[in-house]
């Protein structure tokens, strides 16, 4: 380590709380602790000056990334949005290079070195931390996409044997390969006989929805399942009937409720009115105290 | 020409079959043969082609299946093939070959049900 970077280090060290100090008015004036307590502010100035230090110190990065992340992962619950953070080191590094300037400013040639010395770890700092946060956003994002792919195939049971799967909005190939796979292994695991596929929700169609649409159905079919489909909307039969699409084989019946009435029968249930429990419930009325 | 040592069991009325192991291209055709040839003999009333262990299929094997039950049918025999895995099913979707003609059932179980049925719409 040369003597030049050692003296820097040790200047810093020495004015570590006069700077730390600084950094926190400096933040103030920005208004950018505002949501902080003053614990929270003592603790947070320190740990961001010893990193800046450390990494000075040991040339290596690890304590930066490691702080970034620690700080990423709680960013929502510690009151500090990612701009804050980000103005804060910063704010640091204008700092350092301002007592830097008072330091060095007699001679020239050492304070361009001081600077070399500086200046790329007080940048690899900010690019650390602001690619932390960016990954860990894009972590989020990615998860929370995963969710809602899940979510977009939800498979209720009705009764036994009997499953309903409603979709919604658009079916575009990433969706229909997961809609696949998710009724195939569902098929696999509960042995269901007749699933339900209600697409009243789902305005438009194009030849490749349909074409997956017909997939599942026809691959359900060799495992033993069979898939009807419902509410099916005049556009949407317009369309497949337009486009050519070969649906015969295949049980489609105008509403949910036919539907279930379709599969119902098919497994040799019955649905029927209880005339007595209305009656009753009529009676109830009755009976209730009138209210005038 | 050897056996293809995949046991085919009779079951009341009806045939049963599961290949455990992996078909190869000339154990598939002996195992058609033998098949037929017990219809035949045992002059049972349906077929339960039970291919639950199996992962993987190729075109010929599909073929090979497809003329079992077809073969099969044509004997007065319905035949339905069982408990194929979604994996397998994906793979007979997306190359077109959807079994024409075939019962296809979830599990052994619900193969019975479909062939009583039969039974029963041909008496």
């Amino acid at each position: 380590m040369s003597d030049l970077k050692q003296t820097l280090i040790s200047q810093f060290e020495e004015n570590f709380e006069e700077i730390r100090k600084q950094w926190v008015i400096t933040m103030q004036n920005l208004g950018h602790l505002k949501a902080l307590t003053h614990d929270d502010i003592e603790r947070q100035s320190k740990a961001i000056c010893t990193t800046v230090i450390n990494c000075l110190k040991t040339n290596s990065f690890k304590d930066a990334e490691a702080y970034a992340e620690s700080l990423a992962k709680k960013a929502v619950l510690e009151a500090m949005t990612v701009d804050q953070i980000i103005s804060g080191f910063l704010v640091l590094r204008d700092l350092y290079g301002r007592f830097i300037k008072k330091w060095y400013k007699d001679d020239f040639n050492q304070f361009f070195e001081v600077l070399d010395i500086y200046e790329p770890v007080a940048r690899k700092i900010v690019y650390l931390v602001s690619n932390t946060f960016i990954q860990e956003r894009d972590m989020v994002v990615k998860q929370q996409q995963e969710a809602i792919l899940k979510l977009s195939t939800p498979l209720v049971q009705l009764w036994e044997n009997v499953v309903l799967l409603p979709l919604i909005g658009v079916l575009d190939s990433v969706r229909a390969k997961q809609l696949i796979e998710s009724v195939l292994m569902y098929i696999g695991q509960s042995k269901t006989e007749i699933i339900i596929m209600d697409i009243a929700g789902i305005a438009a169609i194009d030849t490749k929805t349909a074409h997956h649409i017909l997939l599942t159905i026809q691959a359900a079919k060799l495992m033993g399942t069979e898939i009807i489909i419902t509410g099916i909307r005049p556009e949407v039969a317009t369309t497949l009937v337009t486009l050519g699409i070969n649906m015969t084989g295949i049980e489609t019946r105008s509403t949910l409720r036919d539907g279930v009435e379709y599969a119902f029968d098919k497994l040799g249930f019955k649905m029927l009115e209880a005339p007595k429990r209305q009656e009753s419930r009529e009676q109830s009325w009755k009976n209730q105290p009138s209210q005038s | 020409m050897e056996k293809s040592t995949i046991p085919i069991l009779r079951l009341g009325n009806y045939l049963l079959t599961s290949p455990q192991i992996a078909i190869h291209d000339k154990i598939a055709v002996q195992y058609k043969d033998e098949i037929l040839q017990k219809i035949v003999e045992t002059k049972v009333k349906g077929l339960i082609l039970d291919i639950s262990a199996i992962d993987v299929v190729d075109s010929f094997l599909v073929r090979v299946i497809s003329e079992i039950a077809s073969s099969a049918n044509l004997m007065g025999c319905p035949t339905v093939v069982s408990g194929m895995s979604p994996a397998v099913a994906i793979t007979l979707a997306e190359m077109d070959l959807s079994l024409r003609g075939v019962f296809t059932a979830l599990d052994i179980e619900k193969s019975l049900k479909i062939l009583r049925g039969e039974e029963m719409r041909h008496t």
